[in-house]
């Protein structure tokens, strides 16, 4: 009786993104609080992050029961930086030139970023591959 | 009252993302993705209706408030791509490096370009990294967080976008240099879109985000105090 209850549980766990969303969510509540016991200056959803890949990895949790939940997430996380976005109603000071200034900075910078990390990165993996 | 803000707001804001995501699908271009169409679109019924930003986004929080366990998922792509990982940990370690030194000097001598002021300058160096990372090395460092805030939505919109005409662009090879582009460059919002290239790169890039911010955290004290002695 016990068993195909814990079976049945399982194979919910393991087709309901709800209930995938709503533990993922626990996973997150439970790195702040974590991050907030031990009194450490890292966000609480990267303490989550490395706790689920730490069961993962050990094994003591199967992939099945978070990856529809996390492909949910992925997929509209777009969504969740729309709010934010209206901020800049708060700062009509970059409408202006400084606006433009600021907006230069930022995709210059950006653009130097990527391509420095990309190349170094793929320079890097070429001369290992050679070598091998 | 209050109940009517959230849920008008909350409506009007998933309605027009929806609706962003379906004219970028059938007209897929740079200026097509739902995170610039739906933002315009907002703030123009903001403008035309005198909405505040405060009285928009006490409807909202619970959204950005969702982006801390859409970072949590990306625990399962970072797991699934862990042979690729651990390969090539010795790559991603140094890509961050690399770039997170890239982002605070360029950052630092466009600014001075740009004749920028402190506060600006100070806001701007960590706007590569994703936003709790950002607010956490903001505040350490002596920037204002509502603008660093700003910037680091700018830098994700605008980068994914950059990311992917760098990505045609340059002749890279592995998926670990294309993953690195978007995680260091445009952290979540550069991740999203490096998922939908490819789910191997997309992990590359969320794995380097949240190192990139880890990472920075971690120095914020000591990019202050070389800040202070600069």
């Amino acid at each position: 009786m016990l068993r195909t209850g814990s079976v049945i549980f399982r194979k919910h766990c393991h087709t309901n993104v709800f209930t995938q969303i709503g533990l993922i969510m626990l996973f997150w509540l439970t790195g702040d609080a974590a991050v907030k016991a031990v009194g450490v200056n890292i966000p609480g959803s990267i303490a989550g992050l490395f706790l689920i890949v730490a069961l993962l990895t050990t094994k003591q949790m199967s992939v099945h029961s978070v990856r529809l939940g996390a492909r949910w997430f992925l997929g509209e996380m777009l969504l969740f930086f729309v709010p934010a976005v209206l901020v800049v109603l708060d700062h009509p000071e970059l409408f202006g030139i400084l606006g433009l200034k600021i907006f230069a900075v930022i995709l210059l910078s950006t653009a130097v970023v990527m391509t420095a990390t990309a190349v170094f990165v793929d320079v890097c993996y070429r001369y290992i591959g050679r070598r091998q | 009252m209050y109940i009517i803000n959230i849920i008008l707001w909350s409506a009007l804001t998933i309605g027009l993302y929806y609706a962003g995501k379906l004219f970028g699908r059938k007209f897929p271009a740079w200026w097509s993705s739902p995170l610039l169409t739906a933002p315009i679109l907002l703030i123009t019924i903001a403008l035309v209706f005198h909405v505040s930003y405060k009285e928009y986004i006490s409807g909202t929080r619970w959204m950005i408030t969702m982006l801390a366990p859409a970072t949590v998922a990306f625990a399962i792509p970072i797991y699934e791509q862990r042979a690729l990982i651990r390969k090539h940990w010795f790559l991603l370690a140094g890509g961050v490096i690399v770039g997170s030194i890239t982002a605070m000097v360029s950052s630092w001598f466009l600014a001075e370009l740009f004749g920028l002021n402190d506060q600006l300058r100070l806001s701007l160096l960590p706007r590569s990294l994703s936003t709790p990372f950002a607010l956490i090395v903001s505040g350490e460092i002596g920037g204002t967080q509502g603008l660093t805030a700003v910037f680091v939505i700018i830098t994700g919109l605008f980068g994914a976008t950059l990311g992917e005409i760098l990505l045609k662009s340059l002749p890279l090879q592995s998926a670990i240099a294309k993953g690195s582009l978007f995680g260091m460059g445009a952290h979540a919002v550069g991740t999203a879109k490096a998922h939908s290239i490819s789910s191997e790169i997309g992990a590359v890039s969320g794995l380097i985000m949240v190192l990139v911010g880890a990472v920075n955290v971690l120095a914020a004290p000591l990019i202050e105090a070389f800040l202070l002695n600069f």
